[in-house]
C-alpha cells in the first residue's frame, strides 16, 4: 500500500507576483548617485561596518538601465533636475526611489523664503517610495529604509522591529 | 623672491598716486589713503590697496611679479552708496603676506576689466562675480554663467534680488 | 621611492609608453580622416566625485578639451550668509565641504572671533586642533579610498572606511554627528571632552601607524598603482600660483605652502610637524603628499593630547553678536587646501557678505589646462589626486 504523502510539506504554492516580490525586495540594485553629503553615508553604509550586503543591495549600478533603486542621496538642485528626471525616466519598470536625507525629502536646510536653487523634495519631480529623515541620516537609518521598501514590496518586514525592554 | 611690505607700498604708492587731501572739519579723522597697512591678526591681511577700476589689472600685475598668487574675487553689493565693490585677494606662497586690492564701480554701469590674461584662476571667479552680482568683466573669454543654471538671467547676490 | 626594486619604466610623456598608438590629430603626416567628439562626463558618474560634468572633446582617447561645468549642486550658501545671524550660519559650514567640516567651521568661527575680538580659552584650542587633524585624517581616507576605486582597485575602500569608522566613533562621542559636526562655537567649543574621548583618541593614535604601514605595503609600492600615477598629470608651482591652487596640489610641486606654517592660525606654532613636500609634480607626487599628512597629522594629535590644559572651553560672547563694519578674513588649511572666509560686516547681527574662498574650486579650475592632450584615464587619475568635493567648489 502506498503510503499518503502530505505534499504541503515538500511543496510550495504561491502567487508568482510573491515570489517576485520576495527576488526584487532582496536583491535591490541601487544607482550610484551620491550628489552631496548623504552619499557619504550611503557609501559608508555599503561598507564593512554596516553591510548593505547583507541584504542584498551592496552591488550599485553605475547606470540607471541595470539599476532598480534610486537612491537620492544629497541635494536635487534646479540646474540638476533635469539630469535626475532623464535618469529616473531611464530606470526600467519597477523601480523605487529612496529620498535619503532630508535635502531629497524637502529641499532641508537649504530652504528659506525667497531662495532661488534648490528643488524642495524630490518627490517633485517624481514618486518616491521610502523617505529617510537625518542630515545626514545614519547608515542605520539607510538600512532600515532599506527595510521599510522590502515591507512595501512584500508585505511583511524582514527583521523585526527592536522594542525597549520594559 | 620674497617680496616685503614697504616694497609693494612703494610700487602701490607710485600706481594710484597721493593720498587725499585732509579734510577742511578739524575735529574729522584723517581720510584713510588709498594704500593702508593693516593688522595681519585684527584683520587677516597685511596691505589694503584702493585703486581705480582701470588700474586693477596693473596691480594685478605688480602682485603677480611680486610671486603672489590670486586668492578670491569677492563682489560686494553697496545698494545704498550705488555702487558695487570688487575685492581682490592675493596670498604669497613663501611669506605670509596677504594683499587686498580693492575697486568700486556705479551700480548703473558695472565694468572692471579682467585680469584672466595675469592671472588665469581669474576666469572662474570672475564668472562666478558676474553669475551673483551682474559685474561685467571687459575682455573676459568667456562670462557664461557658471554656477547658475546657463540660461539664467538673474544675479541672485544683489541686494535688491526677489525671487 | 616605495617598492624601487622594481623597474618602472617611465619615458615622462604623456602618451605613455611607446607603442601606444598616437593621436592623429595632433600628428600632422596622418591620413587618416581626422574628428573630434564630445564625451559628456555627466553629472552622474562614479568617477566624478559628485555631481561634476566635465564636456570632453575627444580625439580617440587623447583629451583635446575638457570644459568642466560645475553648479549641479550650488547650494546658495553665501545667499544664506547675508539673511540669518552670525551664529545660524554655523551648520551651513560644514555643509560646504562636508568631508572636512571642522575646518571649515574653524575658518567662519575664527573670522567673526576676529572681528569682534572675542578670546578663546586655551583648552579650545587644544580641542580644536585635534578635532582638525581627526578630521583631516578622516577626509584623507575618503579621498584615498575614492582614488583607487576611481583607478579600478575597490578594495581598499574598505580599509579605509573601517579606519575612519573608529574616528567617526570618537566624534560623535563628542559632538553628537558622524559627518556634518557643527561642534566649534565662537569662542569656543559647544562640548568639553571627557577622559573617553581622550583616551580613544590615544588608542586611535596607536592603532594608525600600523594600518599606515599596510596601506603603504600593499597600495602604494605597487606596480600598477605606479604605472598609473607616476608621471601623470603634471602640475607646475607656477600653475599652481596662477590658478591659485593650494594644499597637497601645489605641495606635490615642491612648494612647501601650508596655512598652517605660512600664515598660522590657531596654536599650530606650539607643535612640531613637518610640511611634506614633493618636488616631482605629478600624481604621485599629491598621492605620497597626503598619505605623509596622515602621519603627520597624527603627530600633532599626539602632542596636543600631551599639552592639553584643563580649564573652561567657551570663552565670553555677547548675546547678541555684531561686529564692528569693516571686512575680515581668516584662512585655514582645509584637507583641500587653503580655504578663507572673507565677511564684510556693517554692524548688524546678520553678516553684509560671506564670502568663501573654496580650495577645490582654485584646484579644479587648473583642470582644463592640465588636462589638454592627455588620455582620458590618466586624466581621470589626475583628478582624483585633486581631491575635488563637488559642493566645495559649487557652494
Amino acid at each position: 500500500m502506498e503510503t499518503q504523502v502530505d505534499t504541503s510539506k515538500i511543496v510550495k504554492f504561491a502567487k508568482l507576483e510573491d515570489v517576485l516580490a520576495l527576488g526584487r525586495a532582496y536583491s535591490l540594485w541601487p544607482l550610484t548617485f551620491g550628489l552631496a553629503c548623504c552619499a557619504i553615508e550611503m557609501m559608508a553604509t555599503g561598507m564593512a561596518r554596516w553591510d548593505l550586503a547583507r541584504f542584498g543591495a551592496e552591488v550599485f549600478r553605475p547606470s540607471p538601465r541595470q539599476a532598480d533603486l534610486m537612491i537620492i542621496a544629497g541635494t536635487v538642485n534646479k540646474k540638476m533636475a533635469p539630469a535626475v528626471k532623464l535618469l529616473y525616466d531611464q530606470m526600467l519598470e519597477p523601480k523605487w526611489v529612496m529620498a535619503l536625507g532630508n535635502c531629497a525629502i524637502s529641499g532641508g536646510p537649504f530652504v528659506y523664503p525667497g531662495q532661488y536653487a534648490v528643488v524642495e523634495g524630490v518627490d517633485q519631480l517624481f514618486p518616491v517610495d521610502v523617505y529617510v529623515p537625518g542630515c545626514p541620516p545614519r547608515p542605520e537609518a539607510l538600512i532600515e529604509g532599506i527595510l521599510k521598501l522590502e515591507e512595501k514590496m512584500t508585505g511583511k518586514r524582514r527583521f523585526p522591529v527592536a522594542k525597549l525592554q520594559k | 623672491m620674497n617680496p616685503t611690505l614697504e616694497q609693494l607700498c612703494e610700487q602701490f604708492g607710485r600706481l594710484v598716486g597721493p593720498a587725499p587731501a585732509a579734510s577742511a572739519a578739524p575735529a574729522a579723522p584723517p581720510a584713510p589713503g588709498p594704500v593702508q597697512r593693516t593688522d595681519h591678526a585684527a584683520k587677516g591681511y597685511d596691505l589694503d590697496v584702493s585703486v581705480a577700476p582701470l588700474q586693477v589689472v596693473m596691480a594685478a600685475e605688480i602682485l603677480d611679479r611680486s610671486g603672489f598668487g590670486l586668492d578670491a574675487v569677492t563682489g560686494v553689493d553697496w545698494l545704498a552708496q550705488g555702487q558695487m565693490e570688487v575685492v581682490y585677494d592675493y596670498f604669497h606662497p613663501t611669506t605670509p603676506l596677504r594683499v587686498a586690492v580693492r575697486t568700486r564701480v556705479p551700480r548703473a554701469q558695472p565694468e572692471v576689466p579682467t585680469i584672466t590674461a595675469i592671472f588665469p584662476g581669474a576666469n572662474w571667479h570672475e564668472r562666478e562675480t558676474h553669475d551673483f552680482f551682474g559685474l561685467v568683466f571687459t575682455g573676459h573669454p568667456n562670462l557664461k554663467p557658471l554656477l547658475l543654471p546657463e540660461d539664467a538671467t538673474f544675479h541672485p547676490l544683489r541686494k535688491d534680488y526677489q525671487s | 621611492m616605495p617598492g624601487a626594486e622594481c623597474q618602472v619604466p617611465n619615458d615622462g610623456s604623456v602618451t605613455g609608453a611607446a607603442g601606444v598608438p598616437q593621436s592623429t590629430i595632433r600628428d600632422p603626416q596622418s591620413t587618416i580622416p581626422q574628428e573630434t567628439f564630445v564625451l559628456n562626463l555627466g553629472p552622474q558618474h562614479p568617477a566624478a566625485h559628485g555631481v561634476l560634468r566635465v564636456l570632453m572633446t575627444m580625439d580617440g582617447e587623447w583629451i583635446t578639451r575638457a570644459e568642466p561645468v560645475i553648479g549641479y549642486i550650488h547650494r546658495m550658501h553665501e545667499k544664506m550668509g547675508e539673511n540669518r545671524t552670525w551664529a545660524k550660519f554655523l551648520p551651513n559650514t560644514s555643509r560646504i565641504d562636508y568631508l572636512s567640516a571642522m575646518h571649515y567651521t574653524h575658518a567662519f568661527v575664527g573670522a567673526v572671533e576676529r572681528g569682534a575680538k572675542i578670546e578663546v580659552p586655551p583648552r579650545a584650542e587644544y580641542l580644536r586642533v585635534i578635532t582638525s587633524e581627526l578630521n583631516r585624517i578622516a577626509s584623507h581616507m575618503v579621498w584615498w579610498g575614492a582614488l583607487l576605486s576611481d583607478l579600478g582597485g575597490l578594495t581598499p575602500f574598505l580599509y579605509a572606511f573601517d579606519d575612519r569608522e573608529l574616528i567617526l566613533d570618537l566624534l560623535e562621542g563628542l559632538c553628537g554627528a558622524r559627518l556634518t559636526y557643527c561642534y566649534y562655537r565662537f569662542g569656543g567649543v559647544c562640548n568639553d571632552a571627557d577622559d573617553d574621548f581622550l583616551r580613544g583618541c590615544r588608542q586611535f593614535v596607536r592603532h594608525m601607524p600600523a594600518r599606515l604601514k599596510l596601506y603603504h605595503d600593499l597600495v602604494t609600492g605597487n606596480i600598477i598603482l605606479r604605472k598609473r600615477l607616476e608621471g601623470i598629470g603634471p602640475i607646475s608651482a607656477e600653475m599652481c600660483r596662477k590658478y591659485g591652487a593650494t594644499g597637497p596640489v601645489i605641495r606635490g610641486a615642491g612648494v612647501a605652502y601650508d596655512v598652517r606654517r605660512v600664515e598660522p592660525y590657531s596654536i599650530y606654532p606650539q607643535f612640531d610637524f613637518e610640511i611634506p613636500t614633493f618636488p616631482q609634480g605629478d600624481s604621485m607626487a599629491r598621492y605620497l603628499v597626503r598619505m605623509a599628512e596622515m602621519e603627520q597629522s597624527l603627530r600633532i594629535i599626539d602632542q596636543a593630547l600631551d599639552k592639553i590644559p584643563a580649564g573652561p572651553v567657551m570663552g565670553k560672547v555677547p548675546r547678541v553678536l555684531r561686529l564692528p563694519p569693516g571686512d575680515y578674513c581668516y584662512a585655514v588649511e582645509a584637507a583641500r587646501g587653503r580655504f578663507l572666509v572673507r565677511i564684510v560686516s556693517d554692524g548688524k547681527d546678520v553678516p553684509y557678505r560671506v564670502r568663501l574662498r573654496t580650495p577645490s574650486f582654485s584646484n579644479l579650475s587648473l583642470f582644463e589646462e592640465a588636462s589638454r592632450g592627455m588620455i582620458l584615464p590618466d586624466a581621470l587619475a589626475m583628478m582624483g589626486t585633486l581631491d575635488l568635493v563637488i559642493p566645495d567648489i559649487d557652494r
